[in-house]
């Protein structure tokens, strides 16, 4: 298994003729290093627990590091044919705390290491994204594009953590990153399409736990003994917990791969993400809400932690809506991509644009429960979908009048029945 | 117990990841620790070299004094390194403590702690007596002569390379949770009521 990987080119001065040195990569040339795996910081400070952490973090940052001065050919080399390296990087991934994680009291050292890590760890990841390093050491971008598609030194889970785990401190890094494995590989673009069904499935099977059932989920068949009168009010504490807990961390995720990489949208829309994203938190958000509020805590300090997190997880919700509808339906108009293509034409894109909105937002004005509309009142409460349909109205004037007030129409009945100045209160004291 | 993440799910469920089994991987740092062991059997310092640079830079007074300290080093070593371990690894971890110890006064937690990594447990006197004999011994020479001869070994391990991603500014800035500033009071059963999110 052998991969050309480099191609050096220089000018010979005397012929004055580009030539080009192929490098070829190797199992051989591969160092054997054994990388070993990660583990987070332990939860207590146990000593000998904390002494293992170091032991392994120090093994890690050291042999990175040893990667990292690697020269370009060697290190590709190291890369693709050692697994222990791509475990260890996956393990990493997998395992890193993140910040909205239960709060960990880490001694310095531990909280020192665990910081030099993650900065190997990105660079690491920052390099292995780089198929120019410098005008004398690149690999043909479609040869990158194979590389780290077919030696999995990238998937979409892999993607995911990255957004998490560094998007907010070296967005603009990781966008360049990852624009450039989706560009130079298409192929991934194919994985998250293959990947959103199980993002779906996850919304499901937390509709499922909380005894909700959502709308296009597959009716299986439920076993006997299975308990059906299960909800998030009469649910163990843990178990609550544990629902909060992934939800948190799944609209987190979802939203901070949006932030970074909103090309992704398309892929998203496919699978009707936001209307099934409405949908979703119009069923489980009020319920789990309820069932936080209603229970009795012993500690009171777990009753806020998961009131935060429940929050956090709307705002985050509505936002990756917002991305997702801005990316989609909005961006395009606002930066005139298509006026050049004429009226009739750019009038029966709008059209087919708004329709994009109001079939989003449309499946939750035929709910009619006592929940009804929380998802639109929330989305305009952020981000107010007049200055949308406004954006709209602006870029043509042949925007069809009936739809934008359906729009509105819809947001005005959300609203009804709630004292939107009340809100607005409790928003702005001042 | 690892937390629910999305991204957990997406490996176990999904067909887009190469799916790794971390079973076999118990005894990692085990591994890691003969790999370690392997190296430095292979560095280009060698206890030979040590003993001539020492003959080569002392005059022959001195040799005597010296020439215990050295045998303690190495008797250090092989209690740390073990005796079942035969010459070559007892003669490579005295390497080791020579290289550990060369500009140290006492045994710190530094130096305890690459100790271990390497070897285990050890006794801490034996890393003391090789520490004051390493001590004594680098006290006859140069700072410039003891970096030459510690620079053998590391040039093998590359440490002049140039860096990937040096001059890159990082940023250790995470996404955290949003700071909510309104709590429901505890048993509110006012579903209507509006919950602000603008955090």
């Amino acid at each position: 298994y052998c991969i050309q990987i480099v191609e050096t080119s220089f000018t010979h001065h005397k012929k004055k003729k580009q030539l080009q040195n192929k490098t070829y990569c190797h199992p051989e040339i591969k160092a054997d290093r054994s990388f070993v795996l990660y583990r987070p910081p332990p939860v207590v400070r146990d000593p000998a627990l904390v002494e293992e952490f170091l032991e392994r973090a120090k093994f890690i940052a050291d042999d990175l590091n040893w990667l990292l001065a690697l020269p370009h050919d060697k290190f590709w080399c190291q890369v693709i044919f050692d697994e222990t390296l791509q475990k260890c990087l996956d393990s990493y991934l997998r395992y890193a705390p993140r910040k909205f994680d239960a709060l960990l009291d880490c001694l310095p050292e531990v909280n020192d290491m665990q910081k030099c890590l993650h900065r190997s760890v990105f660079l690491t990841f920052l390099r292995m994204s780089t198929h120019k390093e410098s005008k004398d050491h690149f690999i043909t971008p479609s040869v990158f594009g194979e590389i780290i598609y077919n030696n999995f030194l990238f998937d979409i889970p892999k993607i995911l953590d990255l957004c998490v785990l560094f998007g907010k401190g070296n967005g603009l890094l990781l966008q360049k990153m990852i624009e450039n494995i989706f560009t130079q590989q298409p192929s991934y673009f194919g994985d998250l399409d293959e990947t959103l069904p199980t993002v779906l499935q996850v919304f499901n099977n937390i509709l499922h736990k909380c005894g909700l059932q959502c709308e296009g989920a597959s009716a299986e068949p439920q076993k006997l003994e299975e308990k059906v009168n299960v909800t998030p009010g009469n649910m163990p504490l843990q178990e609550l917990k544990d629902i909060v807990l992934y939800l948190c961390d799944t609209c987190t995720t979802l939203w901070a791969f949006l932030d970074v990489f909103p090309l992704a949208c398309q892929t998203f829309q496919k699978h009707e993400f936001c209307y099934r994203l409405a949908s979703f938190y119009e069923l489980a958000i009020p319920e789990l809400e309820s069932a936080i509020k209603k229970r009795h805590y012993e500690d009171n300090s777990v009753f806020a932690d998961l009131w935060r997190r429940i929050s956090h997880s709307r705002k985050r919700m509505i936002e990756a809506f917002h991305i997702l509808i801005n990316q989609v339906c909005l961006q395009p108009i606002l930066e005139s991509r298509y006026w050049h293509l004429g009226s009739v034409v750019l009038a029966s894109y709008l059209i087919a644009v708004v329709g994009e909105i109001v079939s989003s937002f449309s499946g939750l004005l035929e709910k009619m429960n006592r929940y009804s509309y929380l998802f639109l009142r929330d989305y305009d409460e952020l981000f107010p979908v007049e200055d949308d349909v406004s954006l709209l109205q602006q870029a043509s004037s042949t925007l069809d009048e009936t739809r934008t007030a359906y729009i509105l129409q819809a947001v005005e009945s959300a609203w009804e029945g709630v004292d939107r100045t009340k809100a607005q209160v409790v928003k702005d004291p001042t | 117990m690892a937390l629910p993440r999305l991204t957990g799910t997406l490996r176990s469920f999904s067909n887009v990841t190469k799916h790794e089994d971390y079973s076999e991987e118990l005894a990692d740092l085990r591994t890691k620790r003969s790999k370690l062991h392997e190296q430095l059997l292979k560095s280009d310092l060698t206890w030979k070299k040590i003993i001539k640079f020492v003959d080569d830079n002392l005059d022959k007074k001195e040799h005597q004094t010296v020439n215990g300290d050295l045998k303690t080093i190495l008797q250090a070593a092989k209690q740390i390194v073990g005796a079942e371990n035969g010459q070559e690894a007892i003669e490579s971890g005295a390497v080791f403590l020579f290289k550990t110890f060369h500009r140290k006064e006492c045994v710190g937690h530094d130096e305890t702690k690459a100790i271990k990594q390497m070897f285990g447990p050890f006794p801490s006197s034996s890393a003391t007596a090789a520490c004051n004999a390493t001590y004594r011994i680098a006290s006859h020479f140069t700072e410039e002569q003891l970096t030459a001869l510690i620079q053998m070994a590391e040039e093998q391990n590359g440490d002049n390379r140039v860096f990937f991603g040096k001059n890159i500014v990082f940023s250790f800035d995470m996404h955290d949770l949003d700071h909510s500033e309104e709590l429901p009071v505890n048993g509110e059963a006012d579903a209507q009521k509006i919950i602000s999110l603008d955090y």
